[in-house]
């Protein structure tokens, strides 16, 4: 594959968009549908990365590079659904203020345990070593197809949260969020339905901090920074929380704006790549939450549309 | 045993509750059910909303303890049982306050009370128009009988949502209905309808217990009348008798209308 017209940088921006579109869409359904204000992201992503990279660097897997990916990614995922489930339970009593410092509460343990485990995982220093389960020969030709990969991934996981608004699962996530007195009235069990989600949501953000791992095929912590947070939020609550195509729209707006248009295509002076406008992006990312939340707190899709939706799957009633 | 006695009960026993150091529910001993419709009538404060949230343990009690008795199957402690299960114990109840779903349709409100749990898990696989199918005739029937012109909309007036709210209740096929002022803000053809699907539920042997300050759907609709004052239970008994109680009209009805 000749990938010579393909700048290297334009592939991690792209993945970046990518990854954060898939973050944005989970967060969709954790925010958006439930109401349940994750403000600890890149927790349950850095720990899907961090339990990547680990098993990937510390066991000695008599497994090809295929299956030893899968195997670590699977162990990724499991270890961020299980990290949902138990976080999950611990803030189903909260209100949103104790649900969003404690889920910032469990970034942050990652964060340190990340740091302070130096034997596991490198510490502040970090580990390298991880690889693309795949050798066709050039780095970008790798690294191009991991961008596809993922891409994949993320439309899997945009099929699912597209899918969840047409099911009995995502009516209940909608009831429970918008009235989890009413629901439990029902017989619905709130806390249940929370964290069945908190599983599935959590799981699918460790596994996209696997992918992650696998790109930059490095353990940093400089990656755990509230910045994957920010913008996962930032797109989500600009395109609107309560729409699927919400976080595609706003990361577009927002990562693809800073991450590919203006490092590629508008004209900047040297340096301000690597200093200002990472800068730049987070405080723009924060103005546009708060901004957003004053004056259209809906998102620039708007409110969700049940009735449209309802009319389009029971259209005969 | 009389087709009364195999009614499902509520057994009410020496429950207790303040708040703020107030007593606000205090009874000894209540058992609802005795008779197909039952109301609860009191002042304002008396503790008939408490009373009911007790019931359905949606909130803690002081002291004291509710048991749900059904013919044929063992008792159930409702004061040890969480709130979400009540529903599938068939211990069901209105909400006295307008509340709904926001952003969720009626035909949505109405599939949401019937769907099964296994139904409702993340990765189901049946679409929802397979739940549709399951219930679509029952959900047809109560949308149909309260007059709900399009069910694929929000419920947006306060009548509805209290429509809606019962419509919920009665797909439940509660065993036990307490009902918390559920005439409130209806037109008088609505209050109709509901009082006819209560005594369609209850001749199909629910137990139905009402709170509601239209005394005219108390008289007209229960077998039995409790009446409540400052947390206690007054009296028990048929709705004249009540009605011509002379702790009654000078505390509640007022003077000329018995």
């Amino acid at each position: 594959m000749n990938l010579d017209w393909l700048d290297a940088f334009l592939i991690f921006g792209a993945f970046k968009v990518i990854e954060i579109m898939g973050l944005g869409l989970l967060v969709h359904l954790q925010l958006g549908l439930t109401r349940v204000a994750n403000f600890g992201v890149v927790g349950f992503w850095g720990l899907g990365l961090y339990a990547f990279g680990v098993a990937y660097l510390k066991v000695d897997w008599p497994f090809g590079d295929v299956y030893q990916f899968l195997i670590c990614a699977a162990i990724a995922t499991i270890v961020a659904a299980a990290a949902g489930l138990v976080v999950g339970w611990l803030i189903s009593d909260l209100d949103d203020d104790g649900t969003l410092v404690g889920t910032l509460g469990f970034a942050t343990i990652v964060v340190i345990l990340a740091t302070t485990q130096q034997g596991l995982t490198g510490g502040a220093l970090g580990l390298g070593g991880l690889g693309f389960p795949y050798d066709f020969g050039r780095v970008k030709t790798h690294e191009f197809t991991w961008l596809l990969i993922t891409t994949a991934v993320v439309v899997l996981i945009f099929v699912y949260a597209w899918r969840v608004h047409r099911t009995p699962h995502g009516r209940l996530l909608i009831a429970v969020g918008a009235n989890e007195a009413l629901a439990r009235s029902l017989g619905k069990s709130a806390t249940a339905a929370r964290l069945r989600m908190m599983m599935v949501t959590s799981g699918a953000m460790g596994l996209l901090g696997a992918m992650h791992g696998v790109m930059v095929r490095s353990l940093e912590i400089n990656s755990l920074d509230v910045s994957v947070t920010l913008a996962a939020l930032a797109a989500l609550i600009l395109g609107g929380t309560a729409r699927v195509f919400g976080a595609v729209v706003g990361v577009l707006l927002t990562v693809a704006l800073f991450d590919i248009v203006i490092q590629f295509y508008i004209p900047i002076p040297d340096g301000w790549n690597t200093q200002a406008l990472p800068v730049a992006r987070e405080a723009v990312f924060g103005a546009a939450i708060v901004l957003m939340l004053i004056f259209r707190p809906q998102g620039l899709l708007g409110q969700m549309r049940r009735p449209a939706l309802m009319r389009r799957l029971h259209g005969d009633w | 045993m009389t087709g009364e006695d195999l009614r499902p009960q509520i057994l009410v026993r020496d429950v207790t509750k303040s708040f703020s150091g107030r007593v606000v529910v205090d009874v000894d001993e209540l058992v609802l059910g005795d008779v197909p419709v039952e109301g609860l009538l009191g002042p304002n404060g008396a503790g008939k909303t408490t009373l009911m949230r007790l019931i359905m343990h949606s909130i803690p009690l002081d002291g004291g303890r509710v048991t749900l008795s059904r013919p044929g199957q063992r008792d159930v402690v409702l004061s040890a049982t969480r709130t979400s299960q009540m529903a599938g114990l068939g211990v069901v109840k209105s909400t006295q306050v307008i509340t709904d779903f926001e952003h969720l349709t009626i035909l949505d409100s109405a599939l949401l009370a019937v769907t099964e749990a296994r139904y409702e898990r993340p990765f189901a696989a049946a679409a929802d128009r397979a739940v549709r199918k399951r219930h679509e005739d029952e959900i047809r029937h109560w949308l149909d009988y309260f007059g709900f012109d399009d069910p694929l909309a929000v419920a947006l007036s306060g009548g509805d949502k209290k429509l809606l709210d019962i419509v919920r209740c009665l797909l439940l096929q509660p065993a036990v209905l307490l009902l918390d002022e559920p005439t409130a803000g209806l037109s008088e053809d609505h209050t109709e309808r509901v009082k006819s699907a209560v005594r369609e539920l209850a001749g199909k042997g629910t137990s139905v217990v009402i709170v509601e300050h239209d005394l005219d759907v108390i008289w007209d609709l229960c077998d039995e009348v409790i009446f409540m004052a400052e947390g206690k239970v007054l009296l028990k008994d048929n709705p004249a008798t009540i009605r011509a109680n002379p702790t009654v009209v000078e505390s509640y009805l007022g003077a000329g209308s018995a």
